[in-house]
């Protein structure tokens, strides 16, 4: 489970950067919110990985902290998730207005100089 | 928790919380209201933050003993809950950023408010990022405000809107959202590890850390430190930097020269938590060291190759990230408190200097520009002007100019640290305490620090008399309109930096306590944590 | 007490100046005047006092930490140099007044000049080695703003820059050095560095400091190879170069030289440095000076010589030579004063100072030829004027110097040579200008000036001359007071007299009078146009090469160092990073630990196989197909909060999910703005081999980046649980957090403040994307509708654009029956937002959830019904539900301060109402209102900004000025 879960935020990380490091604005965006996934999942897998016991208190099984998986983690990712969509948002509308303003998708504002 | 003094820490956050809220309701149109409104939460905030001024330093009576103070949010104590911490040196940068924020906006009244919507609100959340950054005692709070900050910082660097700011803006946009990404990867392996968020109780808990863990945190430690170099502006991750803060309205760079110190002052409070053996990378000594050499090599070379005022500026300010980090990665902890001295001074004449250079810059001639860069270029022989008498006769220099001319000089001053201004006394004791610095330290640092301080204001120097000829003394060029609250702020700037000079001793008195108390890990710790008790509600 | 005054005053003086209309010549005159006259009343008062008492000290705590004290220290050297300046002032301040044309702005002349006689009082009377640093700079400033007086004149811009680069590059180094000697010292007090001589010559940094040193000192007084800035700061105003440029300012550096004398000198370094330089600038100075066309070209070269001189005499090391430095320093003050006010004069009636159109101005103004040639002489070295008497000393001073033999021999030859070049340009000043047959193709026709103007230089032609005579009753008790005041206990005993017997020294004065003359008789009758031998060497060009080469280098560099486009940007960001996390780990090593693993389920093997291939499918197909990379990437989200749900993480679950429904009809709306993206692009740019590698090194990094954030999650995930403050949280949630879920009494409660910030950030962004897309223009070719829906109004039969009607009761969109269902869904999805947020603190869900559900319904209605229709039907406004959202959220936290408790406290109010029975209010409810109003504000304020893009063409013809 873990070499899997490990692996899963590598490849998304990995695509994510990719995308972050290509010249068109989309692609941008796409490796943002691909590389917000994958700090997502890193940020809970610091909390450890427990099937089964949300941390929403059963009263029949009482509050033993053994029994819950760490709710911090989970916190910190709500926190990351909303300001990630913020961010994504802004993102998005600056590459509209990019594109509008400068006439290209290109994230230096002009299409690149044949090189 | 009675008294009202203790409640001051939490004010600077939620006056302008509250200004920017009441703001929305308001419509644009109603310039007047929303001008007042605006104002008084600045005033506001200067209030609160000279009387934490005072407090810190026990001048008025301080609800907590040991100069630090101590607000546990929703009254969860450490390490459960997240707190405030007030200290002297908190405290001068909150000052410091109400200084600037009145400034800037008042100067933004006259014209730049109406060159887009939500200019007020946005300006007042950013205040209310930068207070919250440098007084939370807690690492992903710590986050959370750099994210406000940084939101509101894309809606003023992008306000006006027009295609260059559009194209600063993305990249600045972009380079901040991996930095903040970096900055969660690193805030939650901390934790990860560590098992806690606590500025204060992260180096308890790191002592007890087994060696691999240790490595774990240390590479948490790192990207953390890297991402406080982002916002710094350090080379090789300053690119973006220039063309931002050029881009940027002209009271919105002004207020732009406080961000990447913000980044400087995350750096040096995890360096002095997280200081002693083993200490990660950008917080041990000479990794930063070298880095700040880097960062003031890449800063001079632009300003060298500047051929506009405001790339010039944007510049600068590498310049100063570069200074302080090298004064911080300096061996020992006596360049901390002229650093933080050198620190105010450098904003606050940067600040002046954006400002200044836009109302130059207006209604300017370009023509008049090529002939001067052409007239430079191939230094044209024109010999004897006495032989024609009108070149005899001086020409007057309006008023406007004439201000501008002087307020020009004396931030060129202090941005290169000439005498006589502030700028000027925190170089000699930049210098000074490098000289006499701790024996541990190697004479190479010595020697290269002088250099570089000195080297950096020499270029600075020609740069600017290059510059500054070609707006101020370009007969072509018509002398621009002033109004007052615009000239007001950048004289009211540059005074302050007179003041600074004029009581250069109390000041560095109170950098320098800032800094002992700064660099007394201890005592925060044991403010913030203290003893073992549970966070039980009283 | 007068001392602050003899500072002050100028200063003061120089802002009342400031403060003069443009046209009060008279009264500025009158000001400055009267200022100078004043300072050296007060200059001159204190000399009983000096003489008595040796060293009057001055000085007021500044930063004592810093160990500076603005201290100001008299004794007999700095008296006399304070009387030169002040005294060389008055007359100069007379002179200007005559000279500078009435239209002239004089204001800011005259406040630059006075500024400039304090900060030159302020080095001279410093007793603090930062404090004379500080004034050091401040002279270097005031020298560029009077040269550039003129600064509509290119070679007055010029000139003054290059005097401002170069002395002030000279004055960091000199602030270096003194740093230095202070540090040596142990204080930068004058006196204490002057008592600790033995120290500081043994200390390592001697050197060092001494170069520093000297560099401030050698470009201050234009001596080689730093002296080319000199002859172009004859751009200024004839007063301003007769002032700074010969009598004070450039005496600063010999000042300097002589006021260290004692801790300094002594060395061979100091002979070879200052000795060097001084002979160099001695010779080389006086050879150019006999070329010149320009009569300030000839004064201004003569300087250099004559400093050279002084400058040769510091370095010798000894005693007898310093007495003729400080003796010559004044004496050439007197005489090439005086010259340059002559030079000013003939400029001033003729119109030129060009020596090859001048001639034969004798007959037109006698008084003012007379004075040139008594001033002339005195330059020349002829007896009994006062040049001749320091020459004297410094010809025997190089004849008994205590060097080896060839250094002995050269010596006295070169100085002989350096005179005859002294006499050569002094005649030939005198004799092309006044002597030969009078021209009359001048720009005026030449007359002698007003008697006011040719006072100054008269009195100081009166003073060589009585100085020159009479030399022991004149200025002897003043130059041995200065001379003791330096050299203390070892002051040589020397006689001032006009006749030393038949010696060595007169013969070489001989010497170098025929010498001097036969040379101008024999080569110099038809000047040339260009300096012989070294005409290729000028310091000028070099210096303009410099700068340019220095700015365009810089920028080749920046170019290397740097770069404006992002992909280089964050690439390095990448790098930096990848590097900075293996550091620690190559260091120190680390490994995986030991926790069991649990067991791999296929279902989520499989789970993530998709969900992996979604990813890496999105990043190769975001270049042609959006919607498909759109969608992968979705696919990509979903398996994420697929995640969270098996790891009992059903917030987040549930979060990410309405987080992806939102932002993926963010982008869908945004889509159409992009442009349309074909093989166009892949053929526009060719895949060159360098495109290919590019992709080849990102491709790579990233796999690194991946890989390695992959490690470190394993390596954290196969480590124990770390004893955190999480098991406090779950204990307390419900005894002090009132909730059963955690996470969510985290979030308002525990950590409320984490949450305050983010709805911050979210109420932030969504007012920048309202702002932005005000002033959005979208591009041209995107504004036609798109296809699609001109397809569907071709099928309809429309041929003109949908205008939807307002009144219809439901909206004739495309969609009719989903707009009916979207309607009643709107009331259900308010109801079910509103369960999940009151359920929020007990079960998963929560503010953020709820708002976010609102939202999207809300948006629905906007897809399906259209954006005209919508807002004609529901008018929400989204700002203030954001504005309530925050005031409701800080209220919240606000209402603690009424218990007196901090911010955020949660306060819980039980009570029995009647009818409602048991009520159970909380401030965290409060809260959680809060943060779902904002979010439903935001994010339907982002959404609706976005939508509204594709009503613009409309707008334009229907709704005008309507909202964004």
């Amino acid at each position: 489970m873990e070499i899997v879960f490990s692996l899963a935020v590598g490849v998304m990380a990995g695509s994510g950067i990719y995308m972050l490091l290509r010249p068109r604005t989309f692609q941008v965006i796409m490796g943002l919110s691909l590389l917000a996934y994958a700090v997502n999942l890193f940020i809970f897998g610091m909390g450890r990985l427990r099937i089964g016991d949300a941390p929403v208190i059963n009263p029949l099984r009482g509050s033993d902290p053994a029994l819950y998986t760490d709710p911090v983690p989970q916190a910190l990712v709500l926190t990351a998730i909303v300001i990630g969509f913020a961010t994504t948002a802004l993102f998005l509308v600056v590459l509209l207005a990019s594109r509008g303003l400068n006439g290209t998708d290109h994230v230096d504002g002009r299409e690149p100089d044949q090189e | 928790m009675t008294s009202w003094q203790h409640h001051l820490p939490i004010l600077p956050v939620l006056i302008p919380l509250f200004a920017g809220a009441i703001l929305l309701f308001s419509s644009e149109t109603r310039r007047g209201p929303r001008a007042a409104i605006a104002l008084c939460a600045t005033l506001a905030q200067l209030l609160v933050a000279l009387m934490l001024l005072g407090i810190a330093d026990g001048r008025l009576a301080s609800p907590w003993s040991g100069g630090i103070g101590v607000y546990a949010l929703g009254n969860w104590a450490a390490p459960f809950g997240i707190v405030l911490v007030l200290d002297r040196l908190a405290a001068i940068m909150l000052t410091l950023t109400a200084t600037l924020g009145l400034a800037t906006l008042v100067y933004s009244l006259a014209r730049w408010e109406r060159a887009g919507i939500h200019y007020l609100p946005l300006f007042q959340f950013l205040l209310m990022g930068l207070n919250g950054a440098f007084l939370t005692g807690d690492l992903f709070n710590l986050f959370v405000f750099f994210e406000i900050l940084l939101a509101a910082s894309y809606g003023l660097v992008l306000h006006g809107s027009g295609p260059v700011r559009v194209k600063a803006g993305m990249h600045y946009i972009v380079v901040n959202l991996v930095a903040s990404l970096l900055f969660l990867i690193a805030a939650a392996l901390i934790y990860g590890v560590a098992g806690t968020l606590n500025m204060a109780e992260l180096p308890q808990r790191v002592a007890m850390l087994g060696a691999d863990e240790r490595t774990l945190f240390k590479l948490g430690a790192v990207l953390l430190g890297i991402v406080f170099l982002v916002k710094a502006g350090a080379w090789p991750l300053n690119f973006w930097l220039p063309a931002a803060y050029g881009a940027a309205a002209a009271p919105v760079a002004g207020v732009f020269a406080i961000l990447t110190k913000v980044g400087v002052y995350a750096l040096l409070r995890f360096a002095v938590l997280l200081q002693g053996p083993g200490a990660p990378a950008p917080f041990g000594g000479d990794w930063l060291f070298y880095c700040g050499l880097a960062t003031i090599a890449s800063g001079t070379l632009g300003v060298l190759a500047a051929q506009k005022l405001d790339r010039l500026a944007g510049f600068l300010v590498i310049v100063s990230s570069g200074t302080l980090l090298a004064a911080f990665g300096f061996t020992g902890t006596t360049l901390t408190g002229p650093a933080l001295f050198y620190l105010v001074s450098s904003v606050l004449g940067s600040a002046a200097f954006f400002m200044l250079i836009e109302m130059a810059e207006r209604n300017r001639a370009p023509a008049a520009d090529l002939l001067a860069i052409s007239f430079e270029a191939f230094g044209l022989q024109d010999k004897h002007d006495s032989e024609h008498p009108d070149g005899m006769v001086g020409v007057a220099i309006p008023a406007a100019m004439a201000f501008l001319g002087l307020s020009f000089v004396s931030c060129a001053l202090l941005l290169t640290g000439l005498p006589p201004l502030s700028g000027f006394f925190a170089k000699f004791a930049l210098l000074a305490a490098a000289i006499a610095a701790p024996p541990d330290a190697p004479l190479l640092h010595t020697g290269l620090f002088i250099a570089a301080l000195l080297l950096s204001g020499l270029a600075g120097v020609m740069s600017l008399s290059r510059l500054g000829m070609r707006v101020f003394w370009n007969t072509a060029r018509s002398a621009p309109r002033l109004q007052w609250i615009e000239a007001g702020p950048v004289a009211g700037l540059v005074m302050i930096c007179v003041a600074l000079a004029v009581g250069a001793g109390p000041a560095m008195s109170y950098f320098n306590a800032a800094a002992q108390s700064l660099h007394d890990a201890p005592a925060y710790i044991n403010a913030v944590l203290p003893g073992p008790q549970t966070g039980a509600k009283p | 007490m007068s001392l602050i005054l003899i500072v002050l005053l100028p200063f003061f003086g120089s802002l009342c100046a400031a403060s003069l209309p443009t046209n009060a010549r008279n009264a500025e005159a009158w000001l400055a005047g009267v200022v100078a006259l004043a300072a050296t009343a007060l200059v001159a008062s204190l000399y009983p006092q000096v003489a008595a008492e040796g060293v009057l000290r001055l000085s007021i705590p500044w930063a004592p930490m810093l160990g500076l004290d603005f201290s100001l220290r008299m004794d007999g050297y700095a008296w006399l140099f304070a009387l030169l300046v002040t005294g060389m002032g008055t007359l100069v301040v007379v002179y200007a007044r005559y000279y500078m044309s009435p239209a002239d702005p004089v204001p800011r002349f005259f406040s630059f000049f006075l500024a400039f006689m304090g900060s030159m009082l302020g080095v001279v009377l410093s007793g603090n080695l930062i404090q004379l640093a500080m004034f050091w700079e401040l002279t270097s400033l005031a020298s560029f703003m009077l040269i550039a007086y003129w600064h509509h004149r290119g070679d007055a811009r010029r000139g003054a820059r290059m005097a401002l680069t170069v002395t002030g590059a000279g004055g960091l180094a000199l602030f270096g050095g003194m740093l230095l000697l202070g540090h040596m010292a142990g204080s930068y007090d004058l006196d204490t560095v002057l008592a600790s001589v033995g120290v500081i010559q043994g200390h390592p940094w001697y050197p060092v400091t001494l170069v520093l040193i000297a560099l401030g000192a050698l470009t201050k007084s234009a001596q080689f190879p730093f002296h080319f800035w000199l002859p172009h700061a004859m751009a200024a105003p004839t007063p301003v170069s007769a002032y700074l440029h010969s009598a004070t300012m450039v005496k600063a550096g010999v000042f300097l030289l002589a006021r260290l004398w004692p801790v300094l000198s002594g060395t061979d370094e100091w002979f070879w440095i200052i000795g060097g330089a001084g002979l160099c600038s001695l010779v080389i100075g006086g050879y150019l000076a006999i070329f010149q066309q320009d009569m300030k070209g000839v004064l201004a070269y003569s300087t250099i010589s004559h400093l050279g001189l002084i400058t040769l005499l510091l370095g010798m090391n000894s005693p007898l030579a310093l007495v003729a430095a400080v003796f010559h320093i004044v004496n050439h003050a007197t005489f090439k004063a005086s010259l340059f006010m002559a030079a000013g004069i003939v400029d001033h009636e003729t119109g030129t100072r060009n020596l090859q159109r001048l001639s034969g101005l004798y007959r037109a103004m006698p008084i003012t030829a007379t004075l040139a040639m008594v001033a002339a002489a005195a330059m020349a070295g002829v007896p009994l004027l006062n040049g001749f008497l320091s020459k004297e000393m410094f010809f025997a001073e190089t004849i008994f110097l205590d060097r080896p033999e060839w250094q002995r021999t050269l010596l006295p030859l070169a100085a002989t040579l350096a005179g005859m070049f002294s006499v050569a340009y002094s005649l030939r000043f005198i004799h092309q200008v006044f002597f030969g047959p009078p021209t009359d193709d001048l720009p005026h026709a030449p007359h002698e000036p007003t008697r006011w103007m040719l006072l100054p230089s008269a009195l100081l032609v009166t003073a060589c001359v009585l100085v020159g005579i009479f030399p022991a009753h004149t200025v002897g008790p003043y130059l041995r007071m200065a001379t003791d005041s330096i050299l203390g206990s070892d002051a040589p005993a020397y006689s001032l007299a006009v006749w030393h017997g038949l010696n060595l020294p007169l013969l070489m004065s001989v010497i170098a009078l025929a010498g001097g003359t036969a040379l101008y008789r024999l080569f110099l009758w038809r000047t040339l146009d260009t300096v012989p031998l070294i005409e290729r060497i000028d310091g000028k060009l070099a210096f303009d090469w410099l700068q340019t080469a220095l700015t365009s280098g810089a920028d080749r560099i920046m170019r290397r160092l740097s770069s404006p486009r992002l992909q280089i940007q964050v690439l390095a960001i990448f790098m930096v990073a990848l590097g900075g996390a293996l550091l620690p780990v190559l260091k120190d090593g680390s490994s995986f630990g030991p926790r069991a693993l649990t067991p791999a389920d296929p279902a989520f093997v499989l789970l993530w196989l998709v969900g992996g291939v979604c990813a890496i499918a999105a990043a190769w197909q975001a270049k042609l197909h959006r919607l498909a990379a759109l969608i992968l990437s979705g696919g990509a989200g979903l398996a994420t909060s697929l995640t969270f749900v098996w790891f009992s993480a059903p917030d987040l679950a549930l979060t990410q999910l309405t987080v992806e429904v939102v932002t993926a009809v963010l982008i869908l709306l945004g889509l159409r703005w992009l442009p349309r993206r074909d093989d166009r692009y892949t053929r526009g740019l060719p895949d060159s081999t360098r495109s290919h590698l590019r992709r080849l090194r990102d491709l790579v990094l990233a796999a690194a980046c991946g890989l390695g954030l992959a490690g470190v999650t394993y390596a954290v995930l196969t480590r124990p649980d770390v004893d955190g403050s999480s098991p406090f949280y779950i204990e307390q949630a419900l005894p002090l957090g009132g909730g059963l879920n955690v996470v969510n009494v985290i979030l308002v409660d525990f950590r409320g403040f984490d949450t305050f910030g983010e709805i911050a950030v979210l109420a932030i962004v969504a007012l920048t994307v309202f702002a932005l897309l005000r002033r959005f223009r979208p591009a041209p070719e995107s504004m036609p509708l798109p296809k699609q829906q001109r397809e569907q109004d071709g099928a309809d039969g429309i041929v003109a654009e949908r205008v939807a009607d307002t009144t219809a009761r439901l909206p004739d969109g495309y969609l009719m029956l989903p707009a009916v269902l979207v309607r009643l869904l709107l009331p259900m999805a308010m109801l079910v937002s509103l369960f999940f947020l009151l359920r929020g603190h007990n079960a998963p869900g929560g503010g953020f959830v709820g708002g976010l559900i609102l939202a999207t319904a809300v948006i629905l209605q906007y897809i399906v019904g259209g954006t005209v229709w919508v807002e004609s039907h529901l008018r929400i406004h989204p700002l203030y539900w954001i504005a309530i959202g925050l005031l409701c959220a800080a209220t919240a936290g606000a209402s603690a301060w009424l218990t007196g408790q901090a911010f955020l406290t949660s306060l819980a109010w039980h009570g029995v109402l009647p009818l409602l029975g048991e009520i159970h209010l909380s401030s965290v409810l409060l809260f959680d209102i809060g943060v779902y109003m904002l979010v439903v504000g935001a994010t339907v304020l982002m959404l609706v900004a976005i939508a509204h893009q594709s009503l613009r063409n409309h707008h334009r013809k229907t709704a005008p000025g309507g909202k964004p």
